[in-house]
């Protein structure tokens, strides 16, 4: 089977610091995959090269065996990859189910000036059916005509999700999806995100540190560490391998 | 040999030719630079800044006799300081950090205001061909030549040797005394350094003033260069001072002041050597004397689009800037349905109750100004577009307008073609020119995009609107630029009455071309890129696309409206309709009335050409009192009011994005929900005073 994700030797230095070394990863459908990794560790940078908001200086990016190395950031998007934010990213000043219909309409792609000049722009009874369906899968729809700045931290995290969602992604990548959450909303979230994946079968690349969040969503982690990978393999193995926790705690010492 | 030593003599002596107004230029910049850093304003004001001194300087030498000295003291000392403490005290200092975009809208609002406001205040006119003098006596009339290359004026050396000081003492300031090197460190955290226990406020206060005693000081040097002072060409050398200051990647003082010398010479130089070039070069010659001041602009719009690490300079890398606050949200988000229909029912009835009397009782001028509203609203549409879907602020939309009103001119007088066909043409050619321009744009952040139009605009007035093939050259002097009404079939144009017919017809189908923009595929684009353009892209959005697409609709609708204002007028009149300046007065319009509406454009433009008619000369209060003999003493009111009016309502533009006109609505919709809450209340005590979908101011 096509891995949905494969990056190959993804590096990238700033300004001759390495904050990438030669990275390579691999995401098969409908997994749920973990990235993890101390503050500072290239997570972010990553994620960066992987969406194309930066150019690796070596590596590929493949998507379903494509090498997308070269597409600007929206292609990859089309192409299957949807995304959240660490600091959530909402469109000011519309409301939530506005925020899926825009995304329905990008995903269609049959909206252009001249239909919208013939008043055929508005938004139709199917694209509308479209992101009620997918609010209603996330616990939304009674938010749906709400202005988003009225909206909670947590209930903004879901737009972003339902927003991704309307893109048909094949892979999801979460930015540290817990940060500014509590526990209990955190939760919350990892049990809506696996209900919808269950039901539409996307892969997941989750980037965090709350390691218990890892540990309970992802069947299997890559561990980054001042650029390098330094572990792979099932979560729980990897999250107790010695290396991670000198990674993240500092080297064990003995007690005298 | 010959040939060589002449062109090092012509060199050097280009360069001493330059070294003076150079030295201004780079004393504006350094002003700009200071305030630009230590309060992350993009002062554009700054040149109506200069002109309010050098104006004042004038008027109270000429007009009230004082001395040079005394005059000096008032302008440059107490009054352009004075400026600068009251702009930041009362507008810059509440102003969230981050808020860029609204610094920049108000600060264009002030370069409107704030010369009519100076004018009204002081009864200062501007005279055409009353050269300004300089500091010194018989400035224009001394002449000094030590290398016996160039000789140099009183006034120039004196611009020289003044500018030089002032930026020896500046460095002195910063290095030596403790509000120069409490200075320093606002400018590299404005949190960090109130830490420490320093006020940053008092710190900015202090140099705002400084920026704005500099802003003075130029302006009173500079006027001389001038052979009338006018606001207009004070706007322009903001301009050339953001170009000096772009040099030195807007942070660094001294590289201003090197970019601002550099420009000087640069003009000089070629003003020297360009003749020459043009007795081989006979295509040059419409444009000769017009390159040399179109330079600066050239250099700004390069180094904006060219040089990306500017750009990346823009947001200040305070250490603590995390700590902000996110800026506050708009006070209303979303229009209850209601809303929209009250307002369809009013505009309907108000347009028919209007449109009525003015058929049946208006005279030949009221009609005029009456058309000229609808055009404009026209117009005003493409800053709609631009502006309130696409969250752009474009200065050049006078350019866009102007080549819709020059192409309709061409087309009629080459070639004889009907000027209707003509401005479809023009409109076509505007989006064109309008698209390729946003080009090299669409990845900039809101404030450049704003600085490069402004720099295209300032090009195409200097440089473009010369060429023969635009602005009709030598002859267009002597016969101007005649447009023709048109004859369609039966339906001579040349009549007003059926004129307005065809302007409310147009503004019909530019209104419902911007609404269905507005609720379609390219709006949604729109609003989701001015809310977040990375969010955006990971949807699919590709940004450039959307933005050229807003930009070629805004440039269609602006070539459109231009070309009718054209046809209008019989004439082109690029001066008076469509210069940079005036352009700039219609986006603080449409700013300020609603950026986000098709009623905010058409109030914009009843503003821009009724409002004088029907408030400042009185007439209302004399409908009202049912007698123009009672009407009050204080009418006619002078027309400067309006600039001074709406430039100072974009400090709103703040807190209340959307304009005043929605915002009233907004308002008044909440009370009176508010009310009728309140009475069901008293009926039934168990009702919810919320209402749904609206937020409260």
């Amino acid at each position: 089977m096509t891995a949905v994700l494969e990056a190959r030797g993804v590096t990238k230095t700033f300004a001759g610091i390495t904050a990438l070394s030669s990275v390579s990863l691999e995401v098969q459908p409908g997994e749920r995959v973990g990235l993890i990794g101390p503050n500072g560790a290239g997570k972010t940078t990553f994620f960066n090269c992987l969406l194309g908001v930066l150019a690796p200086d070596r590596g590929t990016v493949l998507l379903e065996g494509d090498d997308v190395s070269d597409l600007p950031v929206h292609v990859r998007s089309r192409r299957g990859i949807g995304r959240t934010f660490q600091r959530i990213e909402l469109f000011g000043e519309s409301t939530v189910r506005e925020h899926l219909l825009i995304a329905e309409r990008v995903r269609r792609g049959d909206g252009s000036l001249w239909r919208d000049l013939l008043g055929r722009g508005r938004p139709r009874a199917d694209e509308l059916e479209a992101c009620d369906e997918v609010l209603e899968l996330l616990g939304l729809a009674r938010l749906a005509d709400e202005p988003i700045e009225h909206l909670s931290l947590g209930q903004g995290r879901l737009v972003e999700v339902g927003r991704a969602l309307m893109t048909r992604p094949k892979l999801l990548l979460l930015d540290e999806p817990s940060s500014g959450l509590d526990r209990r909303e955190t939760a919350d979230l990892a049990a809506t995100l696996r209900t919808v994946q269950d039901e539409q079968g996307f892969a997941i690349l989750l980037v965090e540190h709350d390691v218990e969040l890892v540990s309970s969503f992802t069947e299997r982690s890559y561990v980054l560490d001042f650029g390098s990978l330094i572990a792979e393999g099932p979560t729980h193995e990897v999250l107790a391998s010695a290396a991670v926790r000198e990674a993240y705690l500092g080297p064990e010492v003995d007690a005298p | 040999m010959v040939l060589a030593a002449s062109f090092v003599e012509d060199l050097v002596r280009g360069t001493l030719q330059g070294l003076p107004p150079g030295a201004v230029y780079g004393l504006i910049a350094i002003g700009f630079v200071l305030a630009y850093k230590t309060s992350g304003v993009f002062n554009l004001a700054f040149g109506a800044q200069a002109y309010v001194s050098a104006a004042l300087y004038f008027q109270a030498r000429n007009e009230w006799g004082w001395s040079n000295l005394a005059a000096f003291v008032l302008a440059v000392v107490v009054v352009a300081p004075a400026i600068g403490l009251v702009l930041e005290r009362l507008i810059f200092r509440h102003l969230p950090p981050g808020s860029s975009l609204a610094k920049l809208v108000i600060a264009i609002g002030l370069s409107v205001a704030l010369p009519n406001l100076f004018e009204l205040i002081v009864g200062f006119e501007p005279v055409a061909g009353r050269t300004p003098e300089g500091l010194l006596p018989n400035g224009a009339g001394v002449f000094y030549d030590p290398l016996g290359l160039y000789s140099f004026s009183r006034d120039e050396l004196t611009a020289l040797v003044v500018a030089v000081l002032g930026a020896a003492a500046l460095a002195a300031l910063f290095r030596f005394t403790a509000i120069g090197l409490q200075m320093r460190a606002v400018v590299e955290s404005p949190r960090m350094t109130e830490l420490n226990g320093i006020r940053a406020d008092r710190v900015s206060a202090f140099s705002w003033a400084l920026s704005s005693f500099f802003a003075g000081l130029a302006g009173v040097l500079i006027a001389p260069r001038f052979n009338t002072l006018s606001a207009p060409d004070f706007f322009n050398l903001v301009v050339v001072a953001i170009a000096a200051a772009a040099i030195g990647k807007l942070v660094s003082l001294p590289r201003a002041l090197a970019g601002g010398l550099g420009l000087g010479v640069a003009i000089a130089i070629i003003d020297t050597f360009l003749p020459r070039i043009v007795e081989r070069q006979q295509w040059l010659e419409p444009i000769q004397e017009n390159v040399t001041p179109a330079v600066p602009f050239i250099v700004l719009f390069a180094l904006v689009t060219l040089w990306p690490e500017l750009r990346s300079s823009k947001e200040q890398t305070d250490p603590l800037a995390g700590v902000d606050p996110p800026p506050p949200t708009p006070a209303a988000l979303t229009r209850s349905p209601w809303l929209t229909r009250i307002t369809i029912v009013f505009a309907v009835c108000f347009f028919l109750v209007a449109g009525l009397v003015v058929f049946l009782r208006a005279d030949a001028s009221w009609l005029f100004v009456v058309t000229q509203a609808v055009i404009l609203s026209t117009i005003y549409l493409s800053i709609t577009v631009l502006t309130g879907f696409a969250g752009q602020i474009s200065l050049c939309q006078g350019a866009f307008a102007a080549i819709g009103g020059f192409t309709v001119f061409q087309l009629a007088d080459r070639f004889g073609m009907s000027v209707l066909v003509g401005a479809v043409v023009g409109a076509c050619i505007a989006a064109a020119v309008s698209a390729l321009l946003a080009l090299p744009l669409v990845r900039l952040g809101r404030v450049w995009v704003a600085i490069a139009t402004l720099a295209f605009a300032a090009f195409f007035d200097a440089v473009v609107v010369k060429l023969p093939f635009v602005g009709g050259g030598g002859t267009s002097l002597l016969q101007g630029t005649r447009v023709p009404r048109p004859v369609i079939g039966p339906w001579d144009l040349a009549d007003d009455k059926a004129f307005l017919v065809l302007a409310v017809l147009v503004f019909a189908v530019a209104a419902y071309v911007v609404s269905a923009v507005k609720t379609g595929t390219v709006g949604r684009t729109l609003a989701a890129l001015r809310g977040s353009e990375v969010a955006s892209r990971s949807i699919g959005i590709s940004p450039t696309r959307a933005r050229v697409t807003a930009f070629a609709i805004s440039g269609f609708l602006a070539g459109l409206g231009g070309a009718m204002l054209s046809i209008q007028q019989k004439n082109v009149n690029y001066a008076s309709n469509f210069a940079p300046f005036a352009a700039l007065f219609w986006l603080v319009l449409v700013v300020s009335l609603g950026a986000r509406t098709v009623e905010g454009a058409a109030y914009a433009g009843a503003s821009f050409s009724l409002m004088d008619r029907i408030i400042f000369q009185g007439t209302f209060i004399g409908w009202i009192l049912r007698s123009e003999d009672r009407i009050p003493g204080v009418f006619p009111l002078s027309p400067k009011w309006r600039f001074v009016l709406f430039g100072l309502t974009t400090i709103a533009f703040a807190k209340h994005p959307e304009g005043l006109v929605e915002n009233g609505k907004r308002n008044a919709h909440v009370r009176m929900a508010k009310l009728s809450a309140r009475r069901d209340a008293h009926r039934e005590p168990s009702a919810d005073d919320a209402v749904p979908g609206e937020a409260v101011a």
